[in-house]
C-alpha cells in the first residue's frame, strides 16, 4: 500500500508543465481564437515530446506508460488549456484500441501522424472530427455531429470520463492561480482585494474542493490500470469530484475577477468554458451520480472503513 | 502508486479484527461526555492497553507497538468498522503524545507517554480563555517562575474532558509583559493540584463535556514544561497540526458513519427523495476522498515529508463532511430526528452525532481561521490591512 506518486511521475509531470507554460500561454489561446483553433506547430512540439505515444506499447514505437501517468499529463493539458486533440487520441483512443486488440494504427498515432475522433453516443457530438461544425461556447473546441459509427462502448466512456476528470483538475488549478494573482494585484479600498476575508474564504473553499478531488482522480486512474472490479464507479466519483471542484473554482474565479471576469479580454474565460465542456462531456453529472448511487446504495459495492481500496 | 496491501499488512488487519471481535462491548457505552460514560470509556482504554493496542505507532518502550502510519490506518479502519467506543484519551494519545515525542526530554517521555498509552492518565486540553478563543495569542493566564516551580494564576475555559480528566496541558504566559505569540510556554499540569477549581460546563447535549478551570497560585514543577520557556507557541502549533492534520480524525470513523447512513437510507427508501439519495452517496464519496487524502499524507510522511498548512484543508474537509452527513441523517429521520431515544428504546445516535458534528467546524481552530491560514500560507494572499 503506497498512495503516492513516484519521483518519475513528478519529473515527467513537471517537464510537461514547464514546456506548456513556456510555449502555450494565454497569448497562444488568443492567437488560436483569431486564427483557426489548431496549429500544426503546437501538435509537432507535442509529438517531439513523445506524448502521442505515451500509452502506445514500446513495440509499436511508444513509451508504454500507464493510465495514471497519462492522467497526470492530461491534468497538465488542462492547466495549459491545450486545444490540440492530444488527450482524446493518445490517452482515450489508444487504450481503447489496445483493449479491442486493434493495434494497426498505434505506430502512426505514436508518430503523431494520426488522430482519432471519438464518436460516443453519450456526447452527441464528435470532437476534432469531420462534418458541419457545431458551435461550442468554448471558442477552441472543434465539434461536429456524431458519425453513424458512434458507439455506446462502456470502456470508451470510462476512459473519456477519467481523462476529462484529469483535465478538470488542471483547469481548476490554473483558474485558482489566475484568481489568486488577480486578488493580489487588484486594489480597492486602498489594499489588495485578496487581503479581505470574504475573498480569501471563497478561494480557500474552492481550494479544499480541488485538493480533495485530486486523489480521487489518481485513485480512479490506478483502479483502471489495475483492472479493479469497480473501476467504473471510481471513475464516476472522479468525474463528480473534479467537475464540482472545477465549477466551484470557475464561479469563484470569475467572482474574484469582478467585472473584469465578465469580459472576453481576461484570459480566465478560456479555462472556464473548457471546464464547462468537460463537466458535461463523457457523462453528465446526473449520469455519474446515478452510477455511484446505484452501486453504493444498491449494494454492488463493498463500503465502509475496511473497503477504502476494494 | 500501490493500492494493494502487503501480506504483512493483511495479517495485521486480521489480528486486530479478531481482537476487536472478542473484546468490543456488545452494548454501546454511555456518552463519554457524562460522568458514568466517562468511566466506562476509561475502562475501555485500559482494556485496549491490556491488548497492547493503546497507540500502535508508539515505540514499544512507551507502551506502543512501533508500527508505521499505514498500519495505524488499518488499525483505525478495523476499530471503527467494529463499532468500538470513542477514545476518551484522544487529547493525550493523538495530540499531546506526538508533541511529547517531538519536544519532550527522555525523562518526560517515560513519565508521560507510558501512562497515556496504558489509559492510566486521561488528558484534557486547556488552550482557550474567555478572551482567547480563535485569537489564541491573546492568552493572559500567567505562569511565574519561583525556584523549581511555576506558579499559575488565571482562567481557562471550554477545556475538553477537564470535568473528569487527570491531567491537562496548555499555553501559559511565562514572560511578564510579553505580547501575542511571544513569551508563551507549554506546560503540563495535574488537574488535582491545589488551587485548581473545575467548573463543569454543560455542552449542547446537556453533558459536562468541557469545563472552566480557575488557577489560583497553582504550583507546577518546572520539569513539566515542554521545550523551553517562551517556545510554547511553536510547540502548540505542532500539536494543532496533529489535530487538524492527521491523527485526530481518522477516515475510518467517517467511513463507518457513511456506511450506517446508507443503511439508514435503505430502511427509509420508500419515502426518501432523490436529493436524499444523492446526499447519501455523496457522504460515501467524501469519506472515501478523505481516506485517499489521509493515505497520501501518511505516505508522504513515511517518505520523510511533514504536514504543513495543508492540515487546514484537511480540517475544513472532515468537519464539514461530518456535519453534512449527520444533517442528511436527521433529514431522513424526519419526525423521529428529535427523539433522544427511538420508540424501541435505542439511543438516537444520529442526533448525538449531529450535535457533536456542530463542534467540528469550531474547535481545533475554527474553520474561518483555517480558511485564513489556507489563503495566506498556501495561496500566498496578503494579511488583512497589509497593502
Amino acid at each position: 500500500m503506497e498512495f503516492l506518486l513516484t519521483d518519475d511521475q513528478a519529473t515527467l509531470t513537471e517537464g510537461v508543465r514547464e514546456f506548456l507554460t513556456g510555449t502555450h500561454g494565454p497569448e497562444v489561446l488568443r492567437r488560436l481564437d483569431e486564427e483557426g483553433n489548431r496549429d500544426p506547430a503546437i501538435w509537432q512540439s507535442l509529438v517531439e515530446m513523445g506524448l502521442p505515444g505515451l500509452l502506445v506499447p514500446e513495440e509499436n514505437g511508444g513509451l508504454g506508460m500507464a493510465l495514471l501517468d497519462a492522467a497526470l499529463i492530461a491534468a497538465e493539458c488542462g492547466r495549459a488549456c491545450l486545444a490540440e486533440p492530444l488527450v482524446d487520441t493518445a490517452f482515450v483512443a489508444v487504450p481503447w484500441l489496445m483493449a479491442k486488440g486493434e493495434t494497426g494504427e498505434l505506430a502512426a498515432i505514436a508518430a503523431g501522424e494520426k488522430t482519432v475522433p471519438l464518436a460516443h453516443n453519450i456526447n452527441g457530438w464528435t470532437a476534432d472530427g469531420n462534418g458541419e461544425a457545431l458551435e461550442s461556447v468554448d471558442p477552441l473546441r472543434n465539434l461536429s455531429p456524431l458519425t453513424p459509427d458512434a458507439t455506446d462502448d462502456e470502456l470508451l466512456l470510462n476512459l473519456g470520463a477519467l481523462m476529462s476528470s484529469a483535465q478538470l483538475v488542471g483547469l481548476a488549478s490554473a483558474m485558482l492561480d489566475q484568481a489568486v494573482e488577480y486578488a493580489k494585484m487588484r486594489n480597492q479600498f486602498g489594499q489588495p482585494i485578496g487581503s479581505f476575508q470574504a475573498v480569501k474564504h471563497h478561494l480557500a473553499s474552492a481550494t479544499v474542493a480541488l485538493e480533495f478531488a485530486k486523489p480521487v482522480v489518481w485513485r480512479a486512474a490506478q483502479a483502471m490500470d489495475d483492472g479493479q472490479e469497480n473501476a467504473a464507479i471510481h471513475v464516476s466519483h472522479a468525474k463528480l469530484a473534479a467537475g464540482d471542484a472545477a465549477l466551484q473554482m470557475a464561479e469563484t474565479a470569475i467572482q474574484v475577477h469582478g467585472a473584469m471576469g465578465y469580459t472576453y479580454e481576461v484570459d480566465l474565460h478560456f479555462w472556464m468554458k473548457r471546464s464547462w465542456a468537460h463537466i458535461g462531456a463523457w457523462g453528465s453529472r446526473a449520469f455519474h451520480t446515478k452510477r455511484v448511487d446505484d452501486a453504493v446504495i444498491g449494494g454492488a459495492m463493498n463500503i465502509g472503513p475496511q473497503h477504502t481500496f476494494g | 502508486m500501490q493500492l494493494n496491501y502487503t501480506p504483512e499488512q493483511d495479517a495485521f488487519r486480521t489480528e486486530i479484527r479478531q481482537w476487536l471481535a472478542d473484546n468490543v462491548p456488545e452494548k454501546p457505552l454511555l456518552t463519554l461526555e457524562g460522568e458514568e460514560g466517562y468511566h466506562q470509556h476509561v475502562e475501555w482504554e485500559r482494556k485496549l492497553a491490556s491488548g497492547n493496542w493503546g497507540m500502535v505507532t508508539w515505540p514499544e518502550q512507551f507502551g506502543g507497538r512501533g508500527l508505521d502510519l499505514i498500519q495505524w490506518l488499518i488499525f483505525e479502519e478495523e476499530y471503527w468498522a467494529a463499532g468500538a467506543p470513542l477514545r476518551v484519551n484522544q487529547n493525550g494519545i493523538f495530540l499531546l503524545g506526538p508533541t511529547v515525542m517531538e519536544y519532550g526530554t527522555e525523562e518526560q517521555k517515560s513519565r508521560f507517554l507510558t501512562p497515556m498509552a496504558k489509559g492510566e492518565k486521561i488528558w484534557a486540553q486547556a488552550w482557550s480563555e474567555p478572551g482567547a478563543g480563535s485569537d489564541m495569542a491573546a492568552i493572559t493566564t500567567k505562569a511565574v517562575r519561583d525556584g523549581d516551580e511555576y506558579v499559575i494564576t488565571g482562567q481557562k475555559t471550554w477545556s475538553s474532558r477537564a470535568s473528569f480528566a487527570d491531567w491537562g496541558f496548555g499555553l501559559f504566559r511565562t514572560e511578564e509583559g510579553s505580547k501575542r505569540h511571544r513569551g508563551l510556554s507549554f506546560i503540563l499540569f495535574d488537574l488535582n493540584s491545589p488551587g485548581i477549581t473545575r467548573r463543569p460546563i454543560r455542552q449542547l447535549h446537556g453533558e459536562p463535556g468541557f469545563a472552566e478551570l480557575f488557577f489560583d497560585e497553582v504550583r507546577v514543577p518546572a520539569e513539566n514544561m515542554l521545550a523551553g520557556e517562551g517556545e510554547g507557541w511553536n510547540v502548540a502549533m505542532a500539536t494543532a497540526g496533529f489535530e487538524r492534520g492527521l491523527m485526530l480524525r481518522s477516515p475510518g470513523r467517517f467511513q463507518a458513519a457513511a456506511k450506517r447512513l446508507v443503511d439508514l437510507y435503505r430502511t427509509h427508501e420508500a419515502n426518501a427523495s432523490p436529493s436524499a439519495r444523492e446526499a447519501v452517496s455523496k457522504a460515501w464519496m467524501d469519506t472515501q476522498a478523505y481516506a485517499y487524502n489521509t493515505y497520501s499524507v501518511a505516505a508522504k510522511i513515511l517518505a520523510g515529508g511533514k504536514i504543513g498548512a495543508e492540515a487546514s484543508l484537511n480540517k475544513i474537509f472532515w468537519s464539514e463532511l461530518d456535519r453534512a452527513m449527520h444533517r442528511t441523517a436527521m433529514q431522513i429521520l424526519g419526525a423521529a430526528a428529535e427523539l433522544t431515544k427511538f420508540t424501541d428504546g435505542s439511543i438516537n445516535q444520529w442526533l448525538e452525532g449531529y450535535i457533536f458534528s456542530l463542534s467540528g467546524p469550531i474547535y481545533a481552530g475554527s474553520n474561518e481561521i483555517q480558511r485564513n491560514i489556507t489563503a495566506e500560507r498556501l495561496l500566498g494572499l496578503p494579511r488583512q490591512g497589509a497593502g
